[in-house]
């Protein structure tokens, strides 16, 4: 699973505004971290779970899909079923599990598309159409540009640990970290260097205007995403 | 037109990663490039080469703090009084490092980031994106993650990058370092065709042989000054030896002597059985049933970006579990597990490989024998690091070594673990003419203790240099395999496909 990167022309069935997005996620975020297990909340709850299941459709991860739904729903359903009806450790225990996968789990998911089907430009382009100045949004863009950056440094990083045989994550948790962050702050901040360099080489003046490729635009259904969102975030917060 | 006069340009600090030996500055430099010249600056590292691209690009004084005396102009301006977001629109610039110079993830965004940030219309940018592509027979290269792009695709569109831009100076610094051999024909295909457009091109180079057809007049440069120049009606005539005199690496590989004539003494051999083995994104896997390898010799793995040498070797040293492979060697069966226990491989980037605070500590953490004291190990440690020439930085913190020093504690780390098996991935991209020959001598010095060297390479004068075996591999199975001597050294420049100095247009 790439991240940071838009998948390829074609490959999305629906394709939302980043705007629509995000506002998907937060409203994701908001209920199903604080959501009650009761009543309306419950079954808003109900309704985000569903969410993520759409969102992977829409980029054609089916198995993805399925599989992260089938455990989104068993654990909510738990929540709503199971809970009231069990006592002691056994009660405990279901509500940490379901607790830790149904509330993190849909906004870990919607983040996750968010990233992977937003590309560097695009997001930079909604930034200055919402007029955030480029002070923000710049280091942000390059955030995006940063994730699989980390990851590549990352798993070298771990090959070579493994032929050199040291840092077993298990027996020493602090040292398995000090060896993985040194050499990854070491050549990410070689890799930023180069970055600005280039990017200053083509012209990312600050303060200036751009102009942009990528057609970003609120279709209908953006419209209706964003409404249902708020309705549903004012039924949260109201009732 | 571009004039440098009386240009002196020393950098502020040694940056803390080493690399001051590469960026030294410039003295005393007076360079006129008339327009649509083709310029090639090149010597040593640490000539002062790279810091010639920076003062054209705007980098110097832009980015890169330091002390100037003297005046550089482009087209009668003088660079102080222009931005860098100036002098970007009437120069582009191709970098060393493909991994670093691209700002977005998608190739078709990168390539109109230039003209975007230049507010050009957004239509127009889309066609002329699609018409670049289509002349430089890119559309494959569209719309595509960069993560996923070998080095030679990502050189392609940052080129296509510049053609979309159009500017009429175009810099490019050591453009080929990790570049195969098809890849640097792709290359000068593309620098013909700027040349053709009349474009000034200067670029800052080790590798020659793919510019002789193409460079007007070449610059050598030592310790920041020019110290030859060279005319386009001279450069034919530069021989194998006369490079050899001036520290640079050939211009024609077909005159590179082979002159060994050490005997080969086979020990013995290491059998691979079995090794089949698919990444998970189906792309590139391998498929070798059986292949043998002498002991004790230094074989070269060749082959085209994509065709599995890094998959070969990632499997040799065990790095993927799920191969069921057998290796055989030394009468032992070795899995995947056993494999890490014997082989140990110097990566491209040796940066991801130095843990510790100091030279010492990163050969001692290697030594896992745990009879032995911290005073013996430190002892042993200290005699591997003399052995190297490394003792004099023992106490230095490895990061702020050079590329070259940094390389070979990475190898005192390997000698001190006592793995027999060494893998080397392109240990020579970016490296000069002297680099190039220490770095051939290392594993010369690795083959006399007894090591078994693979090197994955893309680089024939280092082949030519050090290498018993060739291995070239084809589509992830072997392609050839053949011992290096007079007769087949033929058949290896055959495949390098460079018998016409890289001048065909592709």
């Amino acid at each position: 699973m790439e991240t940071g990167s838009r998948t390829a022309a074609g490959k999305e069935m629906l394709k939302l505004d980043p705007r629509t997005k995000l506002a998907i996620l937060i409203t994701v975020g908001i209920i199903m971290m604080s959501g009650k297990l009761t009543g309306i909340e419950y079954i808003l709850r109900l309704i985000c779970t569903c969410v993520p299941f759409l969102l992977l459709i829409s980029v054609k991860l089916y198995k993805t899909a399925v599989i992260s739904a089938l455990i989104l729903f068993a654990t909510v359903l738990c929540e709503g079923f199971v809970i009231p009806n069990t006592k002691g450790i056994l009660n405990l225990m279901i509500m940490i599990i379901c607790g830790v996968i149904s509330r993190f789990g849909p906004g870990y998911i919607c983040g996750w598309y968010v990233v992977r089907s937003t590309s560097v430009s695009e997001f930079v382009t909604v930034m200055e159409r919402m007029h955030f100045p480029n002070i923000i949004t710049i280091p942000m863009s390059v955030m995006f540009r940063y994730f699989p950056t980390l990851k590549e440094e990352y798993l070298s990083i771990r090959d070579a640990m493994k032929m050199r045989e040291i840092g077993q994550s298990i027996k020493n948790p602090f040292t398995y970290i000090e060896y993985i962050l040194v050499p990854i702050m070491m050549s990410t901040s070689q890799i930023a260097n180069d970055l600005s360099a280039a990017s200053l080489t083509k012209g990312l003046g600050a303060g200036r205007k751009r102009t942009h490729i990528c057609s970003i635009g609120m279709t209908c259904i953006d419209y209706i995403l964003i409404a249902a969102m708020a309705a549903m975030l004012v039924i949260f917060f109201v009732f | 037109m571009i004039e440098f006069s009386n240009v002196t340009f020393s950098y502020e600090a040694v940056r803390r990663d080493g690399e001051n030996e590469e960026a030294a500055g410039v003295k005393d430099l007076n360079i006129t490039v008339k327009d649509g010249e083709f310029l090639v600056l090149t010597g040593g590292s640490g000539c002062g080469k790279t810091t010639v691209i920076r003062l054209i690009n705007g980098l110097i004084p832009a980015y890169y703090n330091g002390e100037m005396t003297g005046t550089v102009t482009l087209g009668g301006r003088n660079i102080r009084d222009m931005s860098i977001y100036d002098i970007s629109g009437q120069v582009g610039s191709v970098f060393q490092n493909p991994r670093s110079q691209f700002f977005n993830v998608n190739t078709t965004d990168e390539m109109a980031f230039a003209a975007e940030n230049r507010c050009l219309d957004p239509d127009e940018i889309k066609r002329t994106i699609k018409s670049t592509a289509v002349s430089m027979r890119i559309e494959d290269l569209l719309d595509r993650n960069i993560f996923e792009l070998s080095g030679g695709e990502k050189q392609m569109v940052a080129c296509a990058g510049i053609n979309v831009l159009s500017p009429e100076i175009i810099v490019l610094d050591e453009p080929s370092s990790n570049l195969d051999h098809q890849a640097i024909k792709k290359l000068a295909g593309i620098l013909r065709s700027w040349k053709e457009q009349g474009k000034t091109i200067i670029i800052a180079e080790h590798r020659l042989f793919y510019l002789k057809d193409l460079a007007d007049r070449m610059l050598v440069m030592e310790g920041g000054r020019v110290t030859a120049e060279f005319g386009a009606d001279k450069i034919p005539e530069l021989s194998y030896e006369r490079c050899e005199e001036l520290g640079l690496r050939p211009f024609v590989l077909k005159e590179i002597p082979f002159m060994r004539k050490d005997e080969k003494k086979v020990c013995g051999s290491i059998e691979l059985k079995d090794f089949n083995f698919t990444y998970k994104d189906k792309m590139h896997s391998i498929s070798i049933p059986e292949l043998e390898i002498p002991e004790g010799s230094i074989t070269a793995v060749i082959g085209n970006n994509g065709a599995g040498k890094s998959t070969l070797v990632r499997n040799i040293c065990g790095l993927e579990k799920r191969c069921k492979g057998i290796m055989r060697f030394r009468g032992k069966s070795l899995k995947p597990k056993g494999r890490l226990h014997n082989c140990y491989m110097i990566m491209q980037d040796v940066n991801h490989q130095l843990f510790t605070e100091s030279v010492l500590d990163e050969v001692m953490l290697s030594m896992t024998d745990k009879s032995l004291g911290e005073d013996e190990k430190a002892k042993k440690a200290m005699d591997i690091l003399i052995e190297l020439g490394l003792d004099a930085v023992a106490e230095m913190h490895p990061m702020a070594l050079s590329g070259g020093q940094k390389q070979r504690t990475a190898i005192a780390s390997g000698l001190a673990s006592e793995k027999e098996i060494i893998i080397f991935d392109e240990p020579t991209s970016g490296l000069d003419l002297h680099h190039m020959k220490l770095v051939a001598d290392q594993m010369k010095r690795l083959k006399e203790t007894g090591k078994t060297v693979f090197i994955v390479t893309h680089d024939y004068e280092f082949i030519l240099r050090c290498c018993d075996r060739i291995i070239r591999v084809d589509k992830g199975m072997i392609g050839d395999e053949y011992d290096l001597n007079e007769k087949t050294v033929g058949k290896l420049l055959d495949f390098m496909n460079i018998n016409d100095g890289g001048n065909e247009n592709v």
